[in-house]
């Protein structure tokens, strides 16, 4: 490996992003803060790095082996990295925010950091930005922020976004405890598998698993089978909330899986993840837990990386070179019309090729906005 | 969403021949080419204007599939078992492509293959996941050497004493002086397609799910 190569190499997961990347993403966060703010959720920021014991506690118990950890040289004791922002707004709603009127609505945005990437999704540091509603039970608080949630979507060209409906209890309800082979082939839908290992349940299990899909075929098929009563009350949250949805947000497109829990270690009701259809990727998730205190609480996160991917970019604004030695008010002016402008540092010879080697397709001489006619 | 383009990946060779007539019974039938091991071609038209099909290796159809390249395949359950991607869901099992994934050793093997007491083992496969999950479920380190054919040399040369690979009738073991010691998981072929496809053209992913399934009852 030569010199400089050892210096460009990031370790595993991690990576620069460069112009105008760079700029997308700030520019997505900000416009998903407006749109959580609008709707009355507060900015909180959560530091990124905790004792690992306050990490780990309350909500955060499952997120374990998935902590990258550090030994604080001052208080001799051990961090952790934050995996997830949700576990920390758990932790200061219980907490510092505990006497704050309820609803409390909060927003976050920030980075957060894992051990492992996957195959599929390598990053191991990635960005979330999401909002967490506490202290408000049933369909209608659900119902809140997904339709929240896929608006913030709409308003940045979000198209094709599908609303996928999970209930992670509704398994257990059904057969009690799940050892790992029938919880690998209800992961994997293979109903072949989920007939062989679900024993007395099989059957069932196979149609309550074949019953996955667009939500009103789902509650119509679920409606045909024998559930037993835990799973039956269970199930009617999720009949409540799309009702609650097809009042609140008629156009939304809802799915449901009815098996899914993978990647839901701290919920206790609904939940849902978020797809759109540019994505290869799941863009977001969320759903209900309880804080430690047994408040209820609900909420979704955004992953802005396939974001970046699903969402149409903002256009950018035209950039503009301004020749040297220009006057500071002409610069704010061309400014305060949407200009960005790039100033000349010195007076150069050929300023036209100058102006095209940084990026601008107009220049500003003389006091005239003058447009760089295209190279072919 | 009915008019986007749909991939769907089949693997190379024998499965191959058993899927299609599957699919042609489903509606989905690709060109004649695609059955013929002359051609070089590597995606193919089918009966439908918006579906087209990839012929790749058995191992890549997972991949293509986990990816989201194609939205749907058919793919053995070793390939998935192997691979554990979490975004494929096999929800039919097509019955055909039938074989078990098997441990095997030499017929003239003295020591008895007893798993209580053995603490490290080491394995020729294809399968290392597969294997050292199995084993590690059952408190044994397995140390595996990944092949990728002609399995049935490894004891016979010494490179390793147990193998484990697929099994249809045993024959080739035999032939290879090899008897089966134990069974991983009983094979056969499944429809797999991927999640966030199924989520985002729920309707028609579903649809062609069925079709499938009534195809089987037929």
């Amino acid at each position: 490996m030569s010199d400089s190569s050892a210096k460009t190499l990031l370790p595993e997961g991690l990576r620069d992003v460069l112009p105008p990347d760079a700029a997308f993403e700030g520019q997505m966060i900000d416009q998903l803060s407006r749109s959580f703010a609008q709707n009355g959720y507060d900015l909180v920021r959560t530091p990124l790095v905790e004792f690992e014991d306050t990490l780990l506690s309350g909500v955060g118990a499952a997120m374990g082996g998935r902590i990258f950890r550090m030994l604080d040289p001052v208080s001799h004791r051990t961090l952790g990295v934050r995996t997830d922002i949700t576990t920390q707004i758990a932790r200061l709603a219980g907490t510092r925010l505990a006497a704050a009127p309820r609803p409390l609505r909060l927003t976050y945005a920030g980075p957060v950091l894992r051990v492992r990437g996957s195959q599929l999704e390598p990053e191991r540091q990635f960005t979330q930005a999401g909002i967490e509603l506490i202290g408000a039970e049933g369909a209608a608080a659900d119902a809140e922020v997904i339709a929240v949630t896929s608006e913030a979507l709409a308003v940045l060209g979000g198209s094709g976004i599908v609303v996928d409906l999970a209930l992670p209890t509704l398994v257990n309800a059904i057969v009690g405890r799940v050892d790992n082979g029938l919880r690998a082939a209800l992961d994997h839908k293979d109903v072949a598998q989920i007939r062989s290992r679900g024993g007395a349940h099989g059957d069932l299990l196979a149609a309550v698993t074949a019953a996955s899909g667009p939500i009103d075929a789902a509650v119509s098929r679920m409606a045909s089978l024998a559930l037993p009563d835990g799973a039956r009350r269970a199930w009617a949250t999720v009949v409540a909330l799309r009702d609650a949805l097809r009042e609140s947000a008629p156009g939304l497109q809802l799915t449901v899986d009815t098996v899914e829990s993978r990647g839901f270690e701290y919920h206790s009701g609904i939940t849902f993840s978020l797809f759109a259809a540019g994505s290869q990727r799941e863009i977001g998730r969320g759903g209900r837990y309880l804080l430690p205190s047994g408040e209820p609480a609900t909420g979704a996160t955004l992953i802005i990386e396939p974001l970046l991917v699903a969402l149409p970019k903002a256009e950018r604004s035209r950039r503009i070179y301004v020749a040297a030695a220009t006057e500071r008010a002409q610069v704010r002016q061309l400014q305060a019309a949407g200009w960005i402008t790039i100033a000349g540092l010195a007076v150069s010879s050929d300023q036209r090729a100058d102006a095209r080697r940084l990026g601008c397709d107009h220049v500003y001489e003389q006091g005239k906005i003058v447009p760089l006619e295209k190279k072919l | 969403m009915a008019d986007a383009s749909l991939i769907l990946a089949l693997p190379k060779g024998r499965l191959l021949d058993e899927a299609l007539p599957i699919l042609a019974r489903a509606g989905i039938t690709p060109d004649a080419a695609i059955a013929s091991d002359d051609s070089r071609q590597l995606r193919f038209k089918t009966n439908h204007a918006h579906i087209d099909v990839i012929r790749v290796r058995s191992f890549d159809v997972a991949t293509f599939v986990a990816f989201g390249a194609a939205q749907m395949g058919i793919c053995g359950l070793d390939d998935l078992m192997e691979f554990d991607y979490p975004d494929i869901y096999a929800p039919l099992d097509l019955g055909v492509g039938k074989c078990r994934l098997a441990i095997a050793a030499r017929t003239d093997q003295a020591a008895p293959f007893d798993l209580a007491r053995l603490s490290h083992i080491r394995i020729a496969t294809k399968y290392p996941n597969v294997t050292g999950r199995w084993f590690a479920e059952r408190g044994v380190q397995a140390e595996c050497i990944k092949l990728n054919g002609a399995m049935e040399l490894a004891p016979v040369l010494n490179l390793s004493p147990y193998i484990v690979d697929l099994v249809s009738t045993g024959a080739t073991l035999k032939a290879n002086g090899l008897k089966e010691v134990a069974t991983i998981a009983e094979i056969s072929a499944r429809l797999i397609v991927n999640r966030t496809a199924l989520k985002v053209r729920a309707a028609e992913l579903n649809g062609w799910i069925d079709r499938c399934r009534t195809a089987l009852a037929g």
